[in-house]
């Protein structure tokens, strides 16, 4: 039996307020699974009920095999690192991160042996005897992290554990949560709201948006191949380039139009007989939008109403007549324009994605020429 | 007129040095961010230019004018904080004026310096709106434009995008922009977010352990960090620092490493021990066949990050690099290892002692 974890056809409502709708997932022993979604999209409720804090509306949630419609939390054996890692401030390290083996009255010898594996694999052995209040923030997670760990289990979920924290504390945990689940031989259920996170840790991503997942894949499967409309929308940062649009189609050839740009489209569905004029979502990568040499032909010109310096890379955000743009480029070091100028941009349209407005599924994507 | 000169200041508060015997200019007409991880001293410093906190040692001048003793209503300063600090229940033109009528101005000028601020910050539209109607960002716009029209010499931020969510800080961060040029005040902005510094900063004072290890324009500090903790600090991920043997021979160094093809020889003789070179995850090559400069590295994994680059993580006898490609080809996506190669204009060199080595470095080619 490999699947460890599974929701089926689950909902959960919060009175008038549907939270989860018809959610599926499953997931493997040594998956190392992200639930990707906006803040509030019901992540942390999606962990409850696993968890046996909540009971679902409907579906069924399988642990193992089981059924645990009517288990309660305590037989479950799943551990746990919340986002708020409250820890108790009268506590020495090791003493927070044995409590969960004191509940479950483990022998003193076995508990020390836990903890000090617990703690090695997240470098901090040297903290053991500290108390909470003599530790930074990223050294606090840590030991959040081996408190939820140290139960030996083969399901551990985390709670968006890194919210809050630094982004470089963030990097170096985000190796280090990838290691330790390369070293535990067990499921992680790891929910986050940030895109470069989830990419960053995922085996696979399952993109929770507007109730439901609407595609599970490894990362760059489904970064670069999105089937689905959310996943386009919100897996990447910045976030992609979205415009309304519709289809039509010349003899053969199925157009697809914007208010800017229209281009020649190649339809996932071979003989689809889409209705004239349906509508549509086009949308590209930031990292799609390029800057236009003279001879290009086919190019927008756009303001740049403010130009953010990553480093490695700079994004700009542009602006067409009222409609708001991002791109990526690698960072320059010459600043051959700034804040105000018109620039020339173009898109190459293989690079374009259509999706289904209604539905959000994908339709086809670009080909040939990009005419403005 | 106003420059602010900090002279060998220390704060501390018990036992912890939150700022640590610091001497520092902050310029007119520039915006200066004091940029470092929490704890490093910056809002203290800030703090103490305020007047908000005094200084254990040291004296704090203003031009010529010895402030240090002085409140924070005698240092004619503007400060913006985390909180949009904004008087409910009157309008947005009136939370500007009110400041002003304590100042000694004909109705006329107040009038006209209200205007001009709120045209600065494209708050016109609002001027008669009632500052509870409005979100986070247009208070803080407000605040901003108090803060302007009353025309302090020196114009604090404290984290002003704090409570500011995602979009909003775009907007806010072009209005700031095209505001500090206009004016000639001297700027300070305190951030611990190295985009918004880098984005908004004319010059950027770096802070650890209440000391400011360098200040530069951005791309200099991006570039050139002159300490192992600015190469480190900046960037998502930071600089690789890759640990180098190093000999010494005709008065020039040599450094060697299994990162390096053929070594690397270095125009000071005196480098001692513990020397890394520094080498920013962008400006590693990677090739998927073997070339001339190159050494083979195995790929431990590979994800998609900022910008759709793909992030490498590689590995050469259990020690490991990271390296950031644009658009790498199907070979390069598919290949379980890679070629990877260090170009000697790219790297920074540090001394056991994590300071920047100036002198001139080359690499060696195979023959001689």
């Amino acid at each position: 039996m490999n699947t460890v974890l599974q929701l089926d056809d689950v909902s959960k409502k919060y009175g008038p307020l549907q939270v989860l709708e018809d959610v599926h997932l499953s997931v493997n022993r040594n998956d190392f699974m992200v639930v990707y979604g906006l803040p509030s999209s019901g992540k942390t409720v999606l962990l409850r009920l696993l968890m046996g804090l909540e009971k679902p509306d409907l579906g069924a949630i399988l642990l193992r095999g089981e059924d645990v419609r009517n288990m309660p939390p305590k037989g479950r054996n799943i551990g746990y690192v919340p986002q708020d890692f409250a820890l108790y401030p009268h506590k020495t390290i090791f003493e927070n991160i044995a409590y969960p083996l004191l509940l479950m009255k483990k022998p003193a010898a076995e508990i020390g042996q836990v903890v000090k594996r617990a703690a090695a694999m997240l470098h901090i052995e040297d903290l053991l005897k500290k108390l909470p209040t003599q530790l930074s923030g990223g050294q606090k997670q840590r030991v959040a992290v081996a408190r939820g760990v140290v139960k030996e289990t083969d399901i551990y979920l985390f709670d968006d554990p890194l919210a809050g924290l630094d982004f470089k504390l963030r990097e170096q945990l985000i190796d280090d949560l990838r290691t330790l689940q390369e070293e535990m031989d067990a499921c992680f259920l790891y929910t986050t709201s940030d895109p470069v996170e989830s990419l960053a840790l995922a085996e696979r991503i399952a993109i929770l948006h507007e109730r439901t997942i609407r595609e599970i894949g490894e990362p760059q499967a489904i970064y670069v191949n999105p089937r689905h409309l959310s996943t386009m929308d919100i897996l990447g940062f910045p976030r992609a380039n979205l415009f309304a649009g519709k289809l039509s189609r010349k003899t053969s050839q199925m157009r697809c139009e914007t208010r800017f740009f229209s281009f020649p489209m190649v339809m996932d569905e071979k003989g689809f007989s889409g209705e004239e004029r349906r509508k549509v979502i086009v949308a590209v990568r930031p990292e799609n939008i390029l800057k236009a040499s003279e001879k290009t032909t086919g190019c927008l010109t756009a303001e740049i109403y403010l130009r953010e310096d990553l480093g490695a890379e700079e994004i700009l955000y542009l602006n067409i007549q009222d409609a708001g743009l991002t791109m990526v480029t690698p960072s320059s070091q010459n600043r051959e324009y700034d804040v105000g100028d018109q620039i020339s941009i173009c898109m190459d349209a293989k690079s374009l994605f259509v999706f289904d407005e209604s539905t959000g599924t994908r339709m086809g994507k670009g080909t040939g020429d990009v005419n403005v | 007129m106003s420059e602010i000169k900090i002279k060998n200041v220390s704060k501390n508060f018990g036992d912890v040095v939150a700022v640590d015997d610091l001497t520092f200019s902050f310029p007119e007409g520039k915006v200066t961010c004091l940029l470092g991880p929490s704890g490093c001293g910056k809002t203290t410093l800030l703090r103490m230019i305020a007047g908000l906190e005094a200084p254990t040692k040291g004296s704090i001048y203003f031009g010529d004018r010895d402030v240090t003793g002085l409140p924070p209503r005698k240092r004619n300063i503007g400060m913006v904080f985390q909180y949009p600090v904004v008087y409910r229940g009157i309008t947005v033109y009136r939370n500007i004026e009110l400041p002003l009528l304590k100042k000694k101005l004909s109705e006329a000028e107040r009038k006209q310096r209200i205007e001009e601020a709120m045209a600065l910050l494209n708050l016109e539209d609002q001027a008669g709106k009632d500052t509870s109607e409005l979100d986070n960002v247009s208070r803080q716009k407000v605040a901003v434009a108090r803060a302007i029209s009353y025309r302090p010499d020196i114009i604090l931020f404290d984290e002003p995008m704090t409570n500011i969510d995602a979009n909003s800080k775009i907007q806010f961060s072009h209005f700031f922009k095209a505001l500090s040029k206009k004016l000639n005040q001297v700027i300070v902005y305190v951030t611990h977010d190295q985009t918004e510094a880098m984005t908004l900063a004319d010059q950027i004072a770096l802070m650890e352990n209440g000391r400011i290890v360098q200040c530069n324009e951005p791309r200099i500090l991006y570039n050139e960090p002159e300490d192992v903790f600015g190469g480190w600090f900046l960037g998502n991920p930071g600089m690789n620092f890759i640990e180098v043997d190093c000999r010494a021979l005709d008065g020039k160094s040599l450094l060697t490493s299994s990162f390096l093809r053929s070594p690397v020889r270095v125009d000071n003789g005196a480098l001692g021990q513990g020397v890394s070179i520094g080498i920013r995850p962008e400006h590693i090559q990677l090739h998927e066949t073997a070339t001339d400069n190159a050494v083979e590295a195995k790929v431990k994994r590979k994800f998609i990050t900022v910008g759709g680059q793909y992030l490498y993580v590689l590995e050469i006898d259990a020690v490991g690099i990271k390296a950031k490609v644009s658009n790498p080809s199907p070979e390069l996506l598919k290949a379980t290892a890679v070629w990877i190669e260090l170009s000697v204009d790219r790297m920074v060199i540090f001394d056991g002692k994590r300071q920047r080595v100036h002198a001139p470095a080359e690499l060696l080619s195979e023959e001689n």
